[in-house]
């Protein structure tokens, strides 16, 4: 293969993320003008704390979207919120709270409550819209039972986590550890079952694929990125919040749409993810250099979902096949 | 892959006994038994809903039978990825490929386990590109998502994927469908190859031709009973279509020809002018008259599809314009084409005929609804109710409880209602494109039958087939595209195999008409 025939294929496999890297090289330029201190080191530093639960959050959204048959986790975000709240009130409070004893019991929940929820969808037989709907109420009204309003304290070891004075913060260490981890996991095989199974599940169960455990993996990870999301999300805070943590939802399935990541399955993957949780922070990074006083957080809503349309409309302008017919 | 020398070895077989699968009310297999020995090239052949396809399926795991037993090289398989373990390969009737995916990922789906990749991207690239050459002689970049090639490609994809499998079991479910005649000769090659090394090759197939030439042993299928099996020299056309059947059909060609060449043509109804398939495609003029049949032809991809395509308004021609007794401009959509009178039939049932969620009935009445039985935006249900009911008998099609999903039907009973739908609609002009694949030869005898009847009452039909068989006393003349444009155009009386193959592969006139003279003769 030549240089310009590569050159060509790497843009056909990755035409999905056409629109947020344009979107995010864009905001990159306005934040320049407007705000250049994001380019310090603190600027950096911070941003990236901000950023890591919603990159995580997004990554653990995007297997089950990729299996397809209409998968997505809405209760991505209050599972967050659970497992940052019964860190707080109960690991911490018992004096469980060594990093062994912390991660060990974020990623088993996460992805024990993840097999959970894939047994329903699969073999129940529900629409996972449905199950994690449920899943999104009955673990909101869980968190403020554990913990009423926001209090308690994040691990001892977790203190100066949160601050981001410098760009090499611990959780930018496991933000690069969770993108590493994904990008040795969409080299594996099994990376390509979950593709196939969301490309066309009739097609992956004819030809041998195995498309149950295929589903069940990327629950699985989804369950781990989750953990790994709700532990950056907690030293980002500082403490518990019971209701905080559902907000992700609504973000990371946003991020997951922008970076190309189509919703029936089979097409997009984790750095499209990845720069649309970007996008979405820059976005509310430049509004919050204009003045709208009040009202920035509602601007910033509309924005978003402004953007959120524009960016499907030019991805299925650009994803169109040949030939197809108007 | 091993090669299996003992014949009588079950190890080595595959053995179906007194398999049995219903349906809700309808038996779709009732008791059959067969076997199929390595290197033999077994046919299953049976008209519409004859349980060809279902058979085909329980040997390949997708469908486990009632009662009896399915056993592959000793073991019966419990579902497809246990049925590949086995070694068996099937290439399905419905093209599946996963459109969003590139060509080397769809060719080597399944080959890997959840775990284990079993050869590198690299690999999986070069030998992709490489089988695709040798079956299609197109050289495809395997990064290219499977959306943007054609039908022909994702049909050879699908084939790859089941003969890269080192199969033991290879099945072809109707899966020459999408290829044009000289395809079908290189796939044969293949099955040629897959025997040699001792594979057991199941084949199902409408095609009568095409596994007269091929097929060591036939079985017959009636009504989900095994009604005859043939071997060797015995599998013949009359053979095949006598025990399909249950009586004697006498084939003959050239009967009607004569009825239909008297006949005279009523005004032009649908006009092209200047028209081009595609934009650097040479213009060219059409016109099809009431009371006509136009066939067209061609091998793969030269046009044809395209043109069929713009007459039914499906897709704005390049250039040039088309026209329904009063002239329309360019951008003829399908609700114009609707409005003019002209009714479309596809033969990709799947993607543009039936809509897989819905009943039977409401495939057949929901684009009548408006058209034709709805004013105001209310249905009138008793009279649908009729004009299917009508249909229902008119085309024999087998349907059980009509609010049953359509998908219920075997794909020739759901092509049936598709065409029924096309002549509820009361059209002027049918356009069809190839919509005998997949469909057993009685019933396109029947439809020729309504068709032609349809032509007799000041109606007129373009017919796209891909198999040349199909023109024979049927069309009075057939556009044979070629590079794009109507290569030939070749009247009924000079119908014949060779003028057909001539115009497809561009030879020259002259071959043509030596052979001509010496048929005429």
């Amino acid at each position: 293969m030549n240089l310009n025939e590569k050159a060509r294929s790497l843009l056909t496999r990755n035409q999905h993320l056409l629109t947020s890297v344009c979107l995010s090289a864009f905001l990159l330029l306005v934040a320049a003008f407007r705000a250049p201190q994001l380019f310090s080191s603190s600027g950096i530093g911070s941003a990236i704390i901000v950023l890591a639960p919603l990159v995580l959050a997004s990554l653990a959204v995007t297997p089950i979207v990729l299996a397809g048959r209409g998968g997505v986790d809405l209760s991505v975000g209050p599972l967050l919120g659970f497992l940052n709240v019964t860190l707080v009130a109960w690991l911490v409070e018992y004096g469980y709270s060594s990093p062994t004893y912390v991660i060990v019991y974020l990623v088993g929940i996460g992805v024990l409550y993840q097999i959970i929820i894939a047994t329903i969808i699969i073999y129940v037989r529900v629409s996972p819209i449905i199950v994690t709907l449920s899943a999104y109420l009955v673990l909101t009204g869980v968190n403020l039972v554990i913990l009423d309003r926001p209090s308690g304290v994040a691990p001892e070891w977790m203190f100066d986590w949160g601050n981001g004075a410098t760009v090499f913060s611990p959780v930018f260490f496991v933000l690069c550890g969770m993108i590493v981890l994904w990008a040795i996991f969409s080299r594996t095989a099994f990376y390509q079952q979950i593709l196939l199974t969301g490309g066309e599940e009739r097609m992956a169960f004819a030809s041998g694929v195995n498309t149950v455990g295929a589903r069940f993996g990327a629950h699985a990870v989804a369950g781990v990125y989750t953990a790994m999301a709700a532990l950056c999300y907690t030293a980002l805070i500082g403490s518990g919040d019971p209701t905080q943590g559902s907000t992700y939802t609504l973000s990371a399935i946003t991020a997951v749409v922008l970076g190309g990541t189509s919703l029936a399955g089979g097409r997009g993957g984790g750095l499209g993810s990845i720069l649309g949780s970007i996008c979405i922070y820059l976005i509310s990074y430049v509004l919050a250099t204009f003045n709208f006083g009040t009202v920035s957080g509602f601007v910033t809503q509309m924005s978003t979902g402004v953007v959120l349309v524009m960016s499907l409309l030019v991805n299925s302008a650009i994803s169109r096949p040949a030939g197809e017919t108007k | 892959m091993e090669v299996c020398n003992s014949m009588s070895d079950t190890q080595n077989q595959v053995q179906i006994s007194r398999v049995v699968k219903r349906f809700g009310e309808t038996i779709a297999l009732d008791d059959v038994s067969l076997t199929i020995s390595p290197g033999e090239v077994h046919a299953i052949v049976g008209e519409n809903g004859s349980g060809k396809s279902t058979l085909a399926k329980t040997m390949s795991g997708v469908l486990r039978p009632d009662s009896g037993l399915v056993t592959t090289f000793g073991e019966s398989p419990r579902d497809p990825m246990h049925a590949r373990a086995l070694g068996v390969a099937t290439i399905f009737q419905e093209i599946l490929v996963a459109e969003t995916l590139s060509v080397a990922d769809n060719i080597f789906a399944g080959a890997d386990s959840l775990w284990k990749r079993a050869r590198s991207r690299a690999e999986a690239n070069q030998k992709s590109r490489s089988i695709l050459k040798q079956f299609s002689g197109l050289d495809i970049d395997p990064n290219t998502p499977v959306q943007q090639l054609p039908l022909s490609v994702k049909q050879w994809i699908v084939i790859a994927r089941a003969l890269l499998s080192n199969p033991r079991l290879l099945i072809f479910d109707e899966s020459s469908a999408a290829l044009d005649l000289d395809a079908t000769t290189r796939l044969h090659a293949e099955i040629g190859k897959a025997r040699e090394v001792g594979c057991c090759v199941v084949i199902v197939t409408h095609r009568i031709a095409e596994l007269v030439r091929i097929a060591d042993r036939a079985t017959v299928l009636r009504d989900g009973r095994v009604v005859d099996e043939l071997v060797g020299k015995n599998i013949t056309k009359s053979n095949l279509l006598r025990s399909m059947s249950g009586k004697n059909v006498a084939i003959d060609a050239k009967v009607a020809a004569e009825s239909m060449l008297g006949r005279e043509l009523g005004s032009v109804v649908l006009s092209a002018r200047a028209l081009r398939v595609d934009r650097d495609a040479p213009p060219f003029d059409f016109d099809l008259h009431a009371g006509e049949i136009v066939g067209v032809a061609g091998l793969d991809g030269q046009g044809q599809t395209d043109f069929i395509r713009a007459a039914a308004g499906l897709i704005s021609s390049h250039s040039g314009s088309i026209s329904v007794a009063k002239p329309q401009g360019l951008g003829f959509a399908p609700i114009d084409a609707k409005t003019s009178g002209v009714a479309y039939v596809s033969g990709d049932r799947a993607h543009e005929g039936i809509f897989p969620n819905l009943s039977i009935f409401e495939n057949f009445a929901l684009p009548l609804y408006r058209s034709t039985f709805g004013e105001y935006g209310w249905i009138k249900r008793r009279q649908i109710q009729r004009a299917f009911d009508g249909e229902v008998k008119r085309l024999s099609i087998k349907t059980g409880r009509t609010s049953n999903l359509i998908t219920s039907l075997s794909g020739g009973n759901q092509q049936k209602v598709l065409i029924g739908r096309a002549f509820a609609a009361g059209p002027k002009i049918i356009v069809l494109d190839d919509p005998a694949r997949g469909v057993d030869f009685a019933t396109k005898r029947e439809l020729y039958t309504q068709l032609k009847e349809f032509v007799h009452e000041g109606g007129a039909v373009i017919y796209l087939s891909s198999e040349i068989e199909d023109f024979f006393d049927f069309a009075d003349r057939v556009l044979v595209f070629r590079q794009r444009i109507p290569f030939r155009t070749i009247p009924a009386i000079r119908f014949s195999e060779h003028a057909f193959l001539a115009a497809m592969f561009g030879e020259s006139e002259e071959a043509e008409m030596s052979f001509e003279r010496v048929g005429a003769a």
